[in-house]
């Protein structure tokens, strides 16, 4: 198999507060390959947002490495298209002058850009919407116009940081069956942060479940659903019960905090990686002596 | 649509002939001599010798000039100033004590000082003007750059724009409903700035106008200087709303919404 669209190797993370260091992510590795859909979802508060901008260069980590396409990432790239939890629009640009706007940054005459910009929102469904400012559009179709936005580079590797989690649960269905229905079109690369289970399933070729801060992996499902996939997938048992390994992942995750203590049952992780598990484990257990857990012993300032 | 926009037009319109009657009632009743207060008739034929002359044109295109050239001037250097504090808080630490007491001491304070050293002529009420101007600027350049979310800078960054792109596309459309409302306070105080410099030493410009008639006792010529800097006032605040409306047309739907 070819090289894999993003690599992140043994990442770790911390935040400098006024009370100490806040270490955020520990020892965290995992690939993504070229046209999959993975899904991260973890305790609300455990970094995933932090783990994103990592990937996208807009933060440096502590240590560790990530890749995309091979190369180590030190800035944030065009390379990479992200999606905020916010839909991050400017409230001056219309619908398709916002999704244009990447292009027209990069010295494109308006023109093309605003060609280009047309064929995406349409893409997204949004046709007619072309001309609307963004105070205009619903929650859900801000987070379209923000979706073609960051496709129009053609990304090799989409970020997506709950881009469904401030809308109400019927738009957020829509949405996750159009993304699914847009994903098997393209084939695009992405990785998703979302707090929902179900959601994270129905999408994901594959689910990384985090453990709760200093997150690190707590498991990976894959998700072997066949394509396309829509509604019905939801009443069929197969989906069910993944839906429930991974809740039962992430509740064994919230509850126990550590990688090491989740029973390897259901999943055998990959062979490369099997001598990172037994660095875990170290680094966890001294965590659990100490009682605070959240500061970095040489790091107390 | 149409029909408020005429009913205010006669509103104004019935509520300033209402004023002009009072007036010349009070006068009428009170008996006053011209030199104490003059009628809007007399204050009208004033202006109506000055204009057959062709002195008023003289003396406005002065101070017009002189505010002109003093509100550009403050504009360009307080916006620059404002931009660079938004983003180097250390250069703000460093010069706000003395931005501070540079506004704490009156500008009529100033002003002898500025005709001092830059002589009696243009210069010293341009830059008179400049100060005025300056403060509110500065202040709405600060607050409107600051302003722009961590988000979308994070998204400028996203594509690889570099500060001046960063600048174009972002920080200037972000920040100019701010600046401009700083320049509509700027375009007023303007009209002040230029009349203190006169007030102090000059031989032209409507301040000066102003002063001859105080001393000659020509109180219509003081009224008509008044009028005049009232007119002026107006069309400059019209001028930067109209600018408002033209390139707010975008924002103008978002800020309706968010209030
Ligand atoms: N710039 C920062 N400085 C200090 N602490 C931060 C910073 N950004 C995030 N944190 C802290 O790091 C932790 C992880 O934050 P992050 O936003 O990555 O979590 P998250 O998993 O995305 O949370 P949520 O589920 O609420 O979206 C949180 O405790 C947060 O308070
Ligand atoms: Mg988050």
């Amino acid at each position: 198999m070819s090289t894999p669209v993003l690599q992140v190797e043994r990442l770790y993370m911390a935040y400098r507060r006024p009370e100490g260091w806040l270490e955020v992510l520990r020892d965290l590795s995992f690939q993504v390959a070229e046209g999959e859909f993975v899904t991260v979802i973890g305790p609300s508060g455990c970094g995933k947002t932090t783990l994103l901008r990592l990937i996208a260069g807009l933060i440096r980590p502590v240590s560790g490495q990530i890749l995309l396409r091979g190369n180590p990432v030190f800035q944030p790239s065009r390379e990479v298209g992200f999606v905020f939890q916010q839909p991050a629009l400017l409230p001056w640009r219309t619908a398709l002058e916002n999704v244009a706007l990447p292009l027209e940054v990069d010295g494109c005459s308006r023109k093309e850009a605003l060609q280009k910009a047309r064929a995406l929102l349409r893409w997204v469904g949004l046709e007619g919407f072309e001309n609307a400012y963004p105070t205009h559009l619903s929650g859900g179709m801000a987070q379209r116009v923000a979706l073609a936005r960051a496709l129009i580079h053609d990304p090799s590797i989409l970020l997506l940081d709950e881009p469904f989690g401030s809308l109400d649960a019927l738009t957020r269905e829509t949405l996750a069956r159009e993304l699914a229905r847009l994903w098997e079109e393209r084939r695009l690369t992405v990785l998703m942060v979302t707090h929902s289970v179900s959601e994270a399933v129905f999408l994901a070729d594959r689910v990384l479940v985090l453990t709760p801060r200093p997150t690190t992996l707590a498991a990976e499902v894959p998700v072997s659903l066949p394509r396309p996939r829509d509604a019905t997938l939801l009443e069929e048992p197969a989906f069910i019960a993944l839906v429930r390994e991974v809740r039962e992942r992430l509740n064994w995750a919230q509850r126990s905090g550590s990688v090491t203590q989740t029973p390897n049952l259901w999943y055998n992780p990959p062979d490369n990686r099997a001598n990172l598990v037994g660095t875990v484990s170290n680094a966890t257990l001294e965590s659990d002596r100490r009682t605070s857990g959240a500061v970095l012993p040489g790091y107390r300032d | 649509m149409k029909t408020t926009y005429i009913s205010r037009i006669l509103v104004v319109g019935i509520s300033m002939l209402a004023f002009f009657g009072l007036w010349e009632g009070v006068v009428w009743l009170g008996g006053y001599p011209p030199f104490i207060l003059p009628s809007p008739g007399q204050v009208v034929q004033r202006l109506g010798v000055l204009l057959a002359d062709g002195s008023l044109w003289r003396h406005m295109g002065v101070t017009v000039g002189e505010i002109l050239a003093g509100l550009a001037l403050g504009t360009v250097v307080a916006t620059a100033l404002g931009y660079l504090l938004a983003h180097f808080p250390i250069a703000e630490r460093l010069l706000s004590p003395y931005i501070i007491a540079s506004q704490s001491v009156p500008v009529v304070a100033v002003a002898p000082l500025l005709v001092i050293w830059f002589g009696p002529g243009l210069l010293s009420k341009i830059l008179v003007c400049a100060l005025v101007v300056f403060f509110p600027i500065l202040v709405n350049t600060i607050v409107g750059v600051r302003s722009v979310e961590p988000e979308l800078r994070d998204l400028m960054r996203m594509l690889e724009a570099n500060r001046w792109k960063t600048f174009w596309f972002l920080e200037v459309p972000a920040a100019l409903p701010v600046l401009l409302s700083g320049l509509k306070i700027g375009a007023t105080l303007s009209v002040i700035g230029a009349v203190v410099g006169e007030f102090v030493a000059s031989n032209q410009g409507l301040g000066y106008l102003i002063k001859q008639g105080q001393q000659l006792y020509d109180t219509p010529l003081v009224f008509v200087g008044i009028g005049m800097l009232i007119a002026l006032a107006q069309a400059l605040y019209g001028t930067v709303a109209l600018a408002e409306r033209f390139l707010l047309r975008g924002h103008s739907i978002h800020t309706k919404e968010v209030r």
